[in-house]
């Protein structure tokens, strides 16, 4: 019975990967490589007709050995790679796919090297190494605006994650239904508030209060909330119990609890999460500020649009020396106190 | 009577069955001595009289009051006149050695004073005073990181001690020092015992230690009591119910 289930299980994904090959193999290397068609149309009758060859190969693989794909690599033999059929199958798959990779991305070697575009990538490369000091102070005052941007993002998190990570730690919500509902709800805010990039947030926020820094600094708030809050709880989950158990057991009230037993367990690994936070931000704060987040990202893509290169190589190493001044102060922090 | 359990019982959420009827009295002064293999509920036990794992079923009266069904204010108000020391010792181990011993005084501080560690002057005083007993007057300001295992299970004695308790609850609290660092742990809470009236109740797992120092002994297995009686009684017989046909002793000096 369970022998039967597992044959049904290889079987149905070896049709999955079948039909993938199928299609692949009339659509992008029949259609629009042999038969070089410019439009390429996706009919659905042409998938099902897929499905079937699919489905119509992977019976005759099941029923000669050694060439189902799925049922081969869940059986340990001793014969080398290159001699089992079924391995010859899956190396024939992954080269479509490459191929595929290479159809969907555009990649194009002659677009490369044409000559037009190369001459283009000079023109910026060379100006991008002669940079226009004129707007520098200009430049250092939206550097600034990004690097507390970020600041501010990173301080107002905080406090919010610090208390949020205590709900969203399995360890002391465990005691009680009510926590159980809490910590769920916690789980699942966080993790929907972080699956959404603060790219998106940023866009958001300046529909909602203007573009401009204060854009920018809700985004990455909301994000940092949401990143802190899960790497806090983690690190809440991983204390030593001890501790609590002792404190608990001289009568002290929750908060007393956690404020002795949990926080200076916790305290320092705070820290260096939240610098290296603020680490992360500012780099994002750049990004952010493309999408009309403010500071010095917004200056870069204003620059950029109108073509002026010799500006946007002093923004760009304006951003390089502050992302690297960030970087090398994070990390030695974070390493005194560790 | 200090303490008086009645048909205790404990089932842990995975469904596990730690205690089964259990029946002890303990009187005021006592020390008292729990035996038994490992796992057979000994640390179950300290906790169910604790309240640090709730009860399934039965009592336990503690200084005349029940307590199993305690909850919130109440329960941490019978929680804190009983003292618990513990294997690994429970340390906060970044702070220092008075913070430490402070933390036995958290039931009568406020929570906004203790958030700042705003402990009142006799509180400090009485600190020193505790560590005074277990001979760690000179540590008061040294983090406990630093200390030795028999330091650091000193510090706890007098966290507990700062609690003033009645009854000291104590879960293997040598079983992670050596046999010399062993008996000066022991030989202090001999010394609570008999200086300062403190009810003990003590798991060990050396015999030779349970002779030393229990007054009475207590022997589970799988949960139950087996076997209640003076020390010297538990002979070859004894020994060999408690801890099984093939165990045999290992003496520690
Ligand atoms: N939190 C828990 N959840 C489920 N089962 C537990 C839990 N704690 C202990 N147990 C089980 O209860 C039984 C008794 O455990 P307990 O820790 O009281 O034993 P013990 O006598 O103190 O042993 P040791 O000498 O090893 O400390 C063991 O079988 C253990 O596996
Ligand atoms: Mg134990």
């Amino acid at each position: 019975m369970k022998e039967n289930g597992k044959r049904l299980k290889h079987f149905l994904f070896d049709v999955l990967l079948w039909t993938y090959a199928v299609t692949s193999l009339y659509k992008i290397i029949y259609q629009n490589y042999i038969l070089q068609v410019r439009y390429l149309e996706y009919h659905s009758q042409e998938f099902i007709f897929c499905l079937i060859a699919g489905a119509i190969l992977s019976f005759l693989f099941s029923l000669i050995p050694q060439f189902s794909i799925f049922q081969g690599f869940s059986h340990k033999t001793n014969t080398p790679y290159l001699k089992r059929p079924y391995f010859i199958l899956f190396l024939f798959i992954l080269i479509i796919t490459f191929i595929n990779g290479i159809h969907f991305s555009q990649f194009s070697l002659r677009e490369f090297f044409s000559e037009s575009g190369m001459d283009g990538a000079k023109r910026i490369f060379w100006s991008l190494l002669h940079p226009n000091f004129d707007i520098l102070g200009e430049s250092l005052k939206a550097a600034v605006e990004t690097v507390f941007m970020a600041f501010m993002a990173t301080a107002l998190a905080i406090p919010f994650s610090f208390i949020l990570s205590f709900f969203a730690a399995k360890n002391l919500t465990r005691s009680s239904l009510f926590f159980k509902i809490i910590y769920t709800s916690a789980r699942f805010v966080l993790n929907g508030t972080r699956s959404i990039e603060p790219l998106v947030w940023a866009i958001i926020f300046s529909v909602w209060v203007g573009i401009g820094p204060f854009a920018g600094m809700l985004a990455l708030c909301l994000h940092s909330v949401a990143s802190l809050s899960k790497l806090y709880s983690e690190q809440i989950e991983n204390i030593n119990e001890g501790p609590l158990d002792a404190i608990r057991s001289t009568g002290a009230h929750p908060v007393q609890v956690i404020w002795f037993g949990v926080v200076p367990q916790i305290i320092l690994p705070f820290l260096s999460f939240t610098i290296y936070r603020w680490d992360i931000n500012v780099r994002m704060a750049t990004v952010i500020g493309l999408v009309g987040g403010g500071g010095i990202g917004t200056m870069l893509m204003q620059y950029q649009g109108t073509a002026r290169w010799n500006e946007v190589g002093l923004l760009i190493i304006i951003i390089a020396l502050i992302v690297w001044a960030m970087d090398t102060m994070s990390s030695k922090i974070r390493e005194k106190i560790k | 009577m200090m303490l008086k359990i009645n048909n205790l019982k404990k089932i842990y959420p995975n469904g596990h069955q730690a205690l089964d009827n259990i029946n002890i009295e303990v009187q005021k002064g006592e020390f008292l001595v729990i035996i038994g293999l490992s796992g057979s509920g000994k640390s179950t036990l300290l906790k169910c009289i604790n309240k640090l794992h709730p009860i399934t079923k039965g009592q336990v009266v503690f200084n005349g009051q029940e307590i199993s069904s305690l909850k919130g204010e109440e329960m941490r108000n019978a929680q804190s006149k009983m003292g618990m020391i513990f294997q690994h010792f429970n340390l906060i181990d970044r702070k220092s050695a008075l913070t430490n011993v402070l933390t036995g005084a958290l039931h009568k501080t406020s929570i906004i004073k203790s958030v700042f560690e705003l402990f009142s002057a006799e509180q400090k005083e009485k600190a020193f005073e505790m560590l005074d007993i277990v001979g760690l007057k000179e540590k008061a300001f040294e983090r406990v990181d630093n200390l030795s295992g028999g330091q650091k299970q000193r510090v706890a004695i007098a966290r507990a001690l700062m609690q003033s308790p009645s009854l000291l609850l104590a879960d293997e609290p040598v079983a992670s020092l050596d046999p010399a660092t062993s008996h000066s742990v022991m030989d202090y809470l001999k010394k609570v015992n008999e200086e300062l009236g403190v009810t003990i109740i003590c798991n060990l797992h050396f015999l030779s230690l349970v002779r030393e120092y229990a007054g009475r002994v207590i022997a589970l297995k799988d949960g139950q009591l087996i076997f209640e009686g003076k020390p010297e009684q538990i002979d070859e017989d004894w020994f060999r119910k408690i801890y099984g046909e093939k165990a045999k002793e290992v003496f520690i000096k």
